[in-house]
C-alpha cells in the first residue's frame, strides 16, 4: 500500500489541515483573554494552568498551521497536531459524557458559541486521520541517481 | 525518529518563546497563573428563577433590569421587553458608568441566555457580584423557556 506515502497527498493534507489550524489560531493569537473563560468552562483543568494554556496553545496552533502548510517540519507538526486534536477530543468527550455542551473555542473566542459536544468530537475525527497519515506514513524519499563522472575519451 | 523528536522540541520551544513574548505586549496580557476563577455559586453569586416568576417580578416590581447575554443577532430577532443586551466577553467595556449606575440602583437584575445552558449567565452574575451588586437572578431555560411560556417578546418577526 503506497498511496498514504504519496507526496502530493501529504501536500494536500498539510494544506487543508494547516489552513484549519491557522484559521483556528488567528483570533486567539490576537487576543487570548476570552480563551481563559472557554478553557475554564470545560471544567477539566484547575484554575492555575488555565492561563498558561490560553497563553501558549494559540501559538502552538499557529506554528503547527504554518509548518503543515509550508511543509517545513511537517511531520513534527503532524505529531503536535495529533496531540492537540486528541486533547481536544478527550476534553470534548468528557463534557459530552457529562451531558454538557460547551463553547469549544475551536474557531472563535466567544463563550456563547455553544455546540453539541459529540458533534465537535466527530468533526475532529477526519482531522485526526489526516494528521496520523502525515505522521505515520512519511513520503518515500526520491531515489537518488548518482552523478556519473564524465567518461574520458 | 531522532529527527522527529528534535523537530517537535523545536516547535515547542518556538511556541514557548513566541507565547512568552506575546504575553508581554500590553493590552493582551494574562497573568501567568490563573487564580481568580472560582465557579459561580448558587445562592452567593446568583439565584435561579423560572419564567413565570421572572415575568411577575418584571411587571410588578419597579426598577427591575433584565440583561440578555445572547448575541446581537439573536437579540435583534426577539427579546424580553425592556431587556438590555450585554456580552460577557465585552463586559468591562459595556459596563459604562451610566449602565453600572442603573444596575446599582435596580430593584433586581434578571439575566437570561439562549437556552438550558446557563454558564454565561452565571459568569455575568458572578462578575456583577464581584463589582458589589446584589446577587442577580438567572432565568432557568433562558429565552427558549420564556418563549415556551408564551410571555411577551419584543422585536423580530411575529
Amino acid at each position: 500500500m503506497s498511496w498514504p506515502r504519496n507526496r502530493w497527498l501529504h501536500r494536500l493534507l498539510g494544506l487543508v489541515l494547516g489552513g484549519i489550524f491557522l484559521y483556528a489560531a488567528h483570533a486567539k493569537v490576537l487576543d487570548p483573554r476570552p480563551l481563559v473563560t472557554i478553557i475554564w468552562n470545560y471544567r477539566i483543568l484547575p484554575p492555575g494552568p488555565v492561563n498558561l494554556m490560553a497563553i501558549y496553545m494559540p501559538w502552538l496552533e499557529l506554528l503547527v498551521g504554518i509548518a503543515l502548510v509550508t511543509g517545513f517540519k511537517r511531520r513534527a507538526a503532524a505529531l503536535c497536531s495529533t496531540g492537540l486534536l486528541v486533547a481536544f477530543m478527550v476534553a470534548l468527550g468528557i463534557n459530552a459524557v457529562r451531558g454538557v455542551n460547551v463553547a469549544c473555542g475551536c474557531f472563535s473566542t466567544s463563550a456563547e458559541d455553544v455546540s453539541n459536544a459529540w458533534v465537535l468530537v466527530l468533526r475532529d475525527l477526519p482531522m485526526l486521520l489526516a494528521a496520523l497519515v502525515m505522521l505515520l506514513f512519511p513520503p518515500t524519499p526520491r531515489a537518488v541517481v548518482p552523478i556519473q563522472p564524465p567518461t574520458q575519451h | 525518529m531522532r529527527g522527529l523528536v528534535r523537530d517537535t522540541v523545536l516547535l515547542v520551544v518556538a511556541t514557548l518563546i513566541l507565547g512568552t513574548a506575546a504575553n508581554l505586549v500590553p493590552g493582551r496580557q494574562l497573568s501567568w497563573w490563573g487564580k481568580g476563577f472560582e465557579p459561580p455559586r448558587i445562592g452567593v453569586d446568583f439565584n435561579f428563577l423560572d419564567s413565570g416568576s421572572a415575568d411577575a417580578m418584571r411587571t410588578s416590581l419597579p426598577g427591575v433590569v433584565v440583561l440578555d447575554t445572547r448575541s446581537a443577532t439573536e437579540f435583534a430577532t426577539g427579546h424580553v421587553p425592556g431587556a438590555l443586551p450585554i456580552s460577557y466577553t465585552e463586559l468591562q467595556a459595556e459596563l459604562t458608568p451610566e449602565r453600572f449606575g442603573r444596575l446599582r440602583s435596580a430593584g433586581a437584575i434578571i439575566i437570561y441566555g439562549a437556552g438550558d445552558e446557563t454558564d454565561v449567565e452565571q459568569l455575568v452574575a458572578q462578575e456583577l457580584r464581584r463589582r458589589g451588586l446584589a446577587p442577580p437572578y438567572v432565568l432557568i431555560g433562558g429565552f427558549l423557556a420564556w418563549q415556551g411560556s408564551d410571555l411577551a417578546v419584543v422585536g423580530g418577526t411575529p
